[in-house]
């Protein structure tokens, strides 16, 4: 019970020393709810969203593994129609047209399809529709000129009754005017929607008046929907349909979000654990220097006759405080940061109602684990310190406490597990294939890792004197101070600097691994692509064949490539089986893309009945030239094509892919089961490159979906590309680098107030509060700056490992972003600077007598 | 008693006066009404120059806020006080500051040196703070003085408590203040020792000009001095010259009985 009020005392008494320690975990604990609570809201708007829209039962074509992207959904005859009214216990037969693959553009061709990866959908207005949106203006679609767009889509895009809109799908396009706008009666979670007349759906969609996607079938009162789906079943025969209950279809539904939500989710978690990791470092060192500070009243409470355990026990129960405290401001923050990523969502477009906010009964249970136990073990090792002072202690002279100097055993231990993950990095850098060095490089960032934050008080002094000597000696006196005051205590040093190296090294490893890749893809893109302009459509989706046409028809032009990805089982000479796809292109693809090869001419790929493989899977699979494979293509029939080229995997573009000819690979596939064009290529004439491009974009200006870029403007995509992951991922690691600040500030701030004495004489005897200020804050650069060393070479090792372990997969050049680098570094300086600002103007303000007068 | 050979302050302006510290009316009071606490009442007091005076006084009576408002760490309710020619008493937190590391040296009982810092370099931060290069001449005298030379490169965890105190009367010395105060500088030194920083403090007044104000409750430390001060109430109740630590002693314990029975 003493205990128990002893810890509470103490808590309540040092609640201002504790208070960052608190915020860390605060943080921490946010992170991992937020995260919870935004992806379980995202779900149940989902959820909402599914359960509302499905039908009884529904009909759809049979689902068909490794299907053909033709451009244009898999449908289902209108003759089925009656046979379905006909089924016992059908209410009513729903036909549906539905597709995600077309795009919608406006007047002046922009697209107005969906920007955040949710779908745009083109459907027929059929009853089902009502279940899930209210026509909130203007009609239904009555006629083939008629479109109902969504409200979102329609306030994006300043669109309204009377606008005209283009749908462009595989078939071809169709012009129609807006007759109504929907308003989802649940939250749309960002798709576009536009609704067509059932025949202008069917022509525009699927090319066809006889033909649906799916049927809405409604069951008879008293039927369930599992009797009815055994009932279609029945009628239908099995295996020809997939026949869905409402259950099933809504399972499905949610299991195909999940597969995008959950790597969002342990993502997220993933940097919340950084955090978290980041944040031991800050709790360990509150706690140290609690206890040293603390070191006579312990030693008191010991000479009266508290046994070690009991004094164990009270740090114990103080990180039991902190940890509640923390988790639960932590819970409610979390909750509050979820609600503004759902805002944030919500300006880009992507409407989640916060009034589905959903809180689990476990999200806030793992964030008070979470917060509990990190706090609890990092408070560990200062406990148990704790109840190693001897009541001897209490009769000693107060003061600072002596120098931890650093053990000659962590010393081993820091140098053995460095070495070790540095053994590791080497092996895995040397190593003969991505593959078989990715366990090694993983261990080896590990131990780095783990051996950098051991032996880094023992580099506190060799790094921070080496520092001191390049940026504190301009400051006079008050920099020497400031670097004898950094080097005090070096596992203090060590522990705060440590905790920002994480961070930083996470950063700087990442921005050599982008650098490179930039680097290596520029670098291949010189020597290998031929192709002026290389043609994609956006969203991911295939170039239409009306688009593709359009491309084509463009003058100036001295070739132009098709390529596409073709479905198709191979079945290798050893009897291994593999569902991939085919690079199917035009033989001018070789000019496009010069991949290299290992064996074999690539031109040879493009002869009738031949093919390349990829080396890698040549070697797995021991084929080797002449061989001949049997390509089965899906929906079409089976090949057999001679390997006539060995592709390298050392490659950029198009890593692993199997090439033959376009022409070839239709002999093998009925017209309509061909995929479309996944990318284009074209060259220009030569010396009209100017012209190519103009007559290039003129022919597609219809088609927003397609962006033609030359050579420099796909290397600056690539860039930004790589750009916005890298931010995205800084922005992600910005949560462990705070909590690193928060860190020094702790530090910091502590040692101020341990050092109470100190101040009050160097201010007794002359100094002034500007100096104080500025030794405090060079003192905080001088940290933050060791942190970013340690950060940078931990970082560039594993980077550099790492590109090295890539050389052999295409990333042949190691590119170094000084820049990053650089502001690494003078990011560290600033960011030393602002976590003196408080500790800093705390010392200042320090009142001189009370300072010498303490104790 | 000796007088003073010749002055330190060489580079001298018109401002010596034969007073180095000197408080008219100082008044220093803490809170207000009725829990009104009066700790120093109208205090008119001189330090003259290369002189060695000590203050003494019970515990409350008043004795360290004095030696305090004097040195300018702490600030005054009234009245008003000078060191050198400089009335501080006006002075605000950077100018007292700059006072402070330029014309007055401190001693404290404990706690004088900074960890991180070797002897030598605690010996010269006032003057490394001030950004003036020290005398060298003057330096190596000071410290030959305190019999500092073989240690001069130790950190003051390496140092005795006595050889500590020694850097802290070598640090006020060689700054050459205007004034050195000590509060209670022998105070956690066992006699020897104190004897010995005291023998230090007397040889700066008689052979370099020193002029000290040291807080005390020791009668021997107080025998050291020129002069004694005694403080009761907060206020200067007598004064002693040339004294003996007996002489001391007696009229201490003259002031403890009359403090009882009044």
């Amino acid at each position: 019970m003493t205990v128990l009020r002893t810890s509470l005392r103490n808590f309540l008494a040092h609640k201002g020393r504790m208070a960052l320690s608190a915020v860390a975990v605060l943080l921490s604990v946010a992170f991992v709810c937020g995260t919870l609570v935004f992806t379980d809201t995202m779900n149940a708007t989902f959820d909402k969203l599914f359960a509302t829209t499905a039908s009884d039962v529904t009909v759809s074509p049979q689902k068909v593994d490794n299907a053909q992207q033709t451009g244009t959904p898999d449908s289902l005859p209108a003759s089925l129609q009656a046979r379905l009214a006909q089924v016992p216990g059908v209410a009513g037969v729903v036909p549906e047209v539905s597709s995600q693959l077309a795009t919608v553009a406006d007047s002046s061709n922009q697209d107005v399809g969906s920007s955040t990866g949710a779908p745009t959908i083109v459907a027929n207005w059929n009853p089902t529709q009502t279940k899930s949106v209210d026509i909130t203006s203007g009609h239904v679609p009555l006629g083939p000129g008629d479109a109902v767009l969504d409200a979102d889509t329609a306030a994006k895009h300043h669109l309204g009754i009377g606008d005209r809109l283009r749908v462009i799908a595989g078939p071809g396009d169709v012009t129609v005017t807006i007759s109504g706008i929907a308003t989802f009666r649940t939250t749309n979670p960002g798709a576009a929607v536009v609704y067509l007349d059932t025949p202008t759906a069917q022509r525009a969609l699927l090319g066809s008046h006889d033909a649906y996607t799916d049927y809405a079938l409604a069951a008879r009162p008293g039927v369930s929907d599992d009797q009815l789906k055994v009932q279609v079943t029945a009628a239908l025969g099995s295996g020809t349909y997939q026949v869905q209950t409402a259950a099933e279809v809504t399972a499905q539904n949610q299991k195909d979000i999940g597969s995008f939500l959950d790597p969002m989710k342990y993502v997220l978690l993933g940097f919340a654990g950084i955090a978290v990791l980041v944040g031991i470092f800050l709790i360990v060192n509150t706690f140290s220097m609690l206890v040293a500070q603390r070191t006579r009243e312990i030693g008191l409470m010991r000479a009266i006759g508290a046994s070690r355990r009991q004094v164990n026990r009270s740090v114990l129960v103080e990180a039991v405080l902190l940890g509640v405290v923390g988790s639960l401001a932590g819970i409610g923050a979390g909750i509050g940061l979820a609600v503004g990523l759902i805002k944030v969502m919500g300006a880009l477009g992507m409407h989640l109602d916060t009034a589905s906010l959903t809180i689990k009964p476990a999200t806030p249970l793992i964030g008070l684990a979470v917060g509990v136990v990190v706090t609890v073990v990092s408070a560990m090792l200062p406990a148990r310190r704790a109840g190693a002072i001897s009541p001897m202690a209490a009769m000693r002279d107060a003061g600072t406490p002596a120098d931890a100097r650093a053990g000659r055993i962590r010393a081993a231990i820091g140098i053995l597990l460095t070495s070790a993950g540095g053994t590791a990095l080497a092996l895995a850098a040397t190593s003969a294939s991505a593959s078989a060095g990715a366990g090694p490089l993983a261990i080896g960032v590990l131990l780095t890792l783990v051996g950098f934050v051991v032996v880094g008080p023992l580099l506190a002094g060799l790094v921070v004197r080496v520092l001191g000597a390049v940026t504190l000696r301009m400051f006079g006196p008050v920099g020497r101070l400031a670097e004898r005051n950094a080097l005090r205590n070096p596992r203090r040093t060590g522990a705060t600097a440590a905790a920002l190296m994480i961070g930083l090294a996470l950063v700087a490893g990442l921005s050599v691994v982008g650098d490179s890749m930039v680097a290596s893809a520029t670098a291949q893109m010189n020597t290998s692509v031929g192709a002026d302009f290389i043609i994609q459509a956006g969203n991911g989706q295939p170039i239409s064949p009306a688009a593709a046409r359009a491309v084509h028809s463009a003058g100036h032009l001295s070739h132009v490539t098709d390529r596409t990805d073709v479905a198709a089982t191979v079945t290798a000479p050893d009897g291994t089986v593999d569902k991939t796809e085919i690079a199917a292109a035009t033989p001018s693809y070789t000019d496009d893309l010069q991949a290299k090869t290992v064996q074999g001419q690539l031109i040879d790929a493009y002869a009738p009945g031949a093919m390349s493989v990829p080396a890698g899977w040549a070697k797995d699979h021991k084929v080797t030239l002449g061989d001949r494979l049997d390509v089965a293509f899906t929906g079409g029939t089976t090949a057999r094509l001679t390997v006539r080229a060995i592709t390298s995997d050392d490659t950029v573009f198009d890593k692993g892919a199997m090439y033959t000819n376009i022409a070839e690979a239709r002999k093998y596939l009925p017209a309509d089961r061909f995929p479309e064009n996944v990318m284009m290529f074209a060259a220009a004439v030569p010396g009209q490159q100017a012209q190519a491009d103009a007559a290039l974009k003129a022919a597609t200006a219809a088609y927003p979906q397609v962006k033609i870029r030359d050579q420099a403007e796909y290397k600056d995509m690539i860039q930004q590309q790589l750009d916005q992951l890298l931010n995205m991922i800084y922005a992600l690691l910005a949560l462990a680098i705070i909590v690193a600040v928060l860190g020094v500030v702790n530090t910091l701030a502590l040692s101020v107030v341990e050092r109470t004495r100190e101040i009050g004489l160097m201010r007794a005897i002359g100094m002034s509060r500007r100096q104080l200020r500025r030794m405090v804050r060079l003192e905080s650069v001088v940290i933050a700056l060791f942190g970013a060393v340690l950060g940078v070479a931990l970082g560039m090792g594993w980077g550099i490992a790492a590109q090295k372990l890539l050389a052999l997969a295409g990333l042949g050049v190691l590119s170094i972003p000084w820049t990053t680098i650089g502001v690494v570094f003078l990011g560290s300086a600033v960011v030393g600077l602002l976590a003196a600002l408080f500790p800093a103007f705390r010392a200042g303000r320090m009142n001189v007598l009370k300072a010498i007068a303490t104790d | 008693m000796t007088t003073s050979v010749s002055s330190p302050q060489t580079q001298g302006s018109g401002a010596h006066t034969a007073v180095a510290a000197r408080a008219r009316g100082l008044t220093k009071a803490y809170g207000s009404g009725e829990t009104r606490v009066v700790a120093l009442d109208a205090v008119d007091v001189d330090m003259p120059r290369g002189r060695f005076t000590a203050i003494m006084g019970p515990s409350g009576s008043g004795k360290s806020t004095l030696m305090h408002c004097l040195a300018g760490l702490d600030t005054a309710s009234g009245g008003r006080i000078w060191v050198g020619g400089t009335e501080i008493t006006k002075l605000r937190d950077k100018k007292l500051t700059r006072l402070r590391r330029d014309s007055i040296g401190f001693i404290f009982q404990a706690f004088n040196l900074l960890p991180t810092l070797t002897a030598l370099e605690n010996i010269t931060l006032p003057m490394d703070i001030a950004g003036r290069t020290p005398d060298r001449e003057w330096l190596e005298r000071v410290v030959e003085t305190v019999g500092l030379a073989g240690r001069l490169k130790h950190r003051p965890a390496q140092l005795s408590g006595g050889q500590q105190q020694r850097v802290a009367v070598a640090r006020a010395l060689a700054a050459r203040p205007e004034i050195i105060f000590g509060d209670e500088p022998t105070g956690n030194l066992d006699s020897r020792a104190g004897a010995e920083i005291l023998g230090f403090l007397r040889h700066s007044v008689d052979q370099l000009g020193q002029t000290i104000v040291m807080v005390t409750h020791d009668p021997v430390a107080a025998s050291y001095a020129d002069r004694v001060l005694y403080l009761a109430d907060g206020r200067i109740v007598d004064e002693m010259h040339a004294p003996t630590a007996d002489a001391v002693l007696e009229r201490m314990k003259s002031f403890d009985s009359r403090g009882r029975t009044s």
